[in-house]
């Protein structure tokens, strides 16, 4: 046996850089709109970047993250982070699965209910924040009327000047355009659960209740898993109806640390520091992401 | 396990054209019925509404005794084996057979009791801890079983239970639930579009067509002397062949419509000339010989036992059953012969005469 001839250098090479080649317009893109923008992104967090001050720019190391570690500001917003999400998600996940349930039972005109209940869904986030703001204002909206009618408010005004319950109001905002998404998603689940199964769970002598607990919701569960787990992240970066209704005020008792961020961002103009607090609530939600996928992971393979 | 009494039972779904009418049907004590017929007879419908699944048009149907028309599905104390099996896919085979019991608060030595002696029974020891989703279709099929036998119900309910297997483990199947009715000999009331399921599980084959009873009776009765064209059709296979003619009253034979007689033993009266169909299962036709009548030969289909000789005779397609292996080689032509015992004559209406 003769070893193979050597190939000339130039075609080695050649054949080397043909599948580079081949994806490199691919790979080009997508360093030029994402990597790139995500490194300066992050290298922000360590500079000193104040848009109004022509001299900074310089490296600072991790001067933001000590200054952040001592913000009171940020912990409140960490705080208001907390509850903005867990709320918001779990009020527009049980008023979605209702709503679900309810479209999933047969009536006339389910067709045309269906698609109004997708309409919140379709309103700019930026016309809700408005239009809910409007609501929650005593002298245009009824809302604060109705709520002193019910006697849940002392007298008829604007929650959203309440440092106690200012929260509540980007917070019913956001339930009601979110619903919409848990209840097709769940709707969508629902109808894909055998009908046998309800007969078999009858005649086995299930009442109502006991079916949709032993046969619904562990359908459901994969489901809500993950769209609770999208949905977290989501509404965790979600700023729109807090910077449109209350701005993060009255005293940032509603500034969650997205809004924080804009805040920092656009009304300070201090980059630097909003890219250092962005760098933690990656990380956070990271963190966050990567737990529920663990719990996930644990539920399949316990299935098997 | 009880008697049910189904008594002018219709179903009909508003406006549309009724799914069943006017069921009258007396189960016995411990009996096993199938309800046969093609899709859309109305079986399933039956069932369902003996199970409490389906509303009740009109008529009663009573479990026991006792009418059941306004009782909930639970409270008719009767389990129920879904063609899909309708397991749990969620809960192991142990929590899917002892779901109902409980249900019922039974006590936990009761359930484990139970579920011991069904699932040794049905020899799914090794499977309990399992989820059907590792369980093979044959498995599951016995899951879906168990689960009805654990209730010790008052009658057990199948809906086609056997059609998602294949056929060997068909025929496996359909041995040992006629060897697990005898064993508990509790009322059974079968669904199959399989004459054969029919035929071989059966006490009584309730016969079905378009909503309405063709035919009650042991699977013998229906194999010979099925009432109707349908019922005679439906049953036996390859299906029975029939050839129209005409009754000579005079000669006492069917004269066919190329003016060939077939003699009739029996009895019958009929007034001369009057349109008859001649109905002769392809097992009972006689081959070879110098008389009978001439057929062509379309195609031969060797099914290992027999032959099934694919005919024409008088235009008419016609099939014959030999386990002679002659008949493997292609004829251009064959005389055909049909004992006049064996045959079945229908009227007009195509109802059995005599």
């Amino acid at each position: 046996m003769t070893p193979a001839p050597r190939r000339p250098f130039l075609q080695r090479l050649g054949d080397r850089a043909e599948p580079w080649l081949y994806s490199a317009p691919a790979l080009i893109v997508i360093t030029a709109v994402m990597l790139v923008p995500l490194v300066v992104g992050i290298s922000y967090a360590f500079r000193d970047v104040q848009i109004l001050n022509p001299f900074s720019g310089g490296f600072v190391g991790l001067d933001h993250f000590r200054a952040l570690a001592g913000d009171k500001a940020f912990r409140v917003a960490l705080v208001n982070t907390f509850w903005w999400t867990v709320l918001t998600v779990l009020i527009q996940l049980l008023f979605g699965l209702i709503l679900a349930l309810l479209l999933d039972t047969p009536f006339r005109g389910r067709g045309i209910a269906q698609a109004l209940v997708f309409l919140p869904w379709a309103v700019p986030t930026f016309l809700t924040g408005l239009n809910w703001a409007w609501l929650f204002n005593p002298t245009i909206g009824p809302l604060p009327h109705w709520l002193h009618a019910l006697g849940l408010l002392a007298e008829p005004s604007n929650i959203l000047s309440d440092p106690n319950l200012a929260l509540w109001g980007p917070i019913t905002a956001a339930v009601w355009w979110g619903i919409p998404f848990f209840a097709i998603t769940l709707l969508a689940a629902l109808q894909s659960i055998p009908s046998d199964l309800y007969e078999a769970a009858a005649i086995d002598g299930a009442n109502p209740f006991q079916r949709f607990w032993s046969i619904t919701l562990p359908f459901l569960a994969p489901v809500i898993a993950i769209t609770v787990l999208l949905r977290t992240v989501w509404v965790a970066n979600f700023t729109d109806l807090i910077i449109v209704m209350t701005g993060g005020g009255p005293a940032d008792r509603t500034q969650t640390v997205a809004s924080y961020i804009f805040t920092q961002a656009f009304k300070r103009l201090d980059f630097g520091y909003a890219s250092a607090i962005s760098l933690v609530l990656l990380f956070l939600l990271l963190a966050y992401a990567l737990l529920i996928l663990l719990l996930r992971q644990r539920l399949i393979d316990r299935d098997k | 396990m009880a008697t049910i009494d189904i008594r002018s039972v219709s179903k009909a779904y508003g406006g549309h054209a009724p799914v069943l009418t006017d069921i009258d049907l007396s189960i016995r004590d411990g009996e096993f019925i199938v309800l046969v017929g093609p899709s859309g007879c109305g079986k399933s419908t039956l069932l369902r509404m003996i199970a409490g699944l389906e509303a009740i048009s009109a008529g009663t149907i009573a479990i026991g005794g006792r009418v059941v028309n306004d009782l909930a599905p639970k409270a008719r104390d009767i389990a129920m084996v879904f063609q899909s099996y309708a397991l749990y896919p969620h809960m192991t085979v142990a929590e899917n057979m002892t779901y109902s019991l409980r249900l019922k608060k039974t006590p936990r030595a009761t359930v484990a009791e139970k579920l011991e002696a069904a699932s040794r029974k049905l020899g799914l020891d090794a499977f309990l801890a399992r989820k059907p989703k590792a369980l093979s279709g044959g498995q599951r099929q016995r899951v879906a079983m168990g689960r009805a036998i654990v209730r010790a119900p008052k009658a057990f309910l199948f809906d086609e239970p056997l059609s998602n297997l294949d056929a060997r483990l068909r025929e496996q199947m359909r041995a040992e639930i006629r060897k697990l009715h005898a064993g508990l000999g509790a009322t059974s009331i079968y669904v199959t579009h399989d004459q054969v399921e029919a035929m071989t599980l059966a006490d009584r084959i309730v016969a079905m067509h378009g909503g309405i009873i063709q035919q009650v009776g042991s699977p013998l009765d229906l194999y010979d002397r099925p009432a109707n064209l349908f019922v005679a059709g439906f049953i036996g296979s390859p299906g029975m062949n029939f050839l129209p003619g005409r009754w000579d009253a005079g000669a006492r034979a069917v004269r066919l419509s190329d003016d060939s007689a077939l003699p009739v033993e029996r009895a019958i009266d009929l007034p001369d000339g009057s349109a008859v169909t001649v109905g002769v299962r392809p097992e009972h036709v006689g081959l070879g010989g110098d008389g009978g009548l001439a057929a062509a030969v379309d195609l031969v289909e060797p099914t290992g036992h027999g032959i099934i000789l694919h005919l024409r005779l008088q235009d008419q397609p016609f099939k014959a059953l030999t386990t002679d292996r002659r008949y493997l080689t292609p004829q251009e032509s064959v005389r055909v012969t049909m004992p006049a015992d064996r045959l079945h004559l229908f009227d007009g209406n195509g109802d059995r005469i005599a």
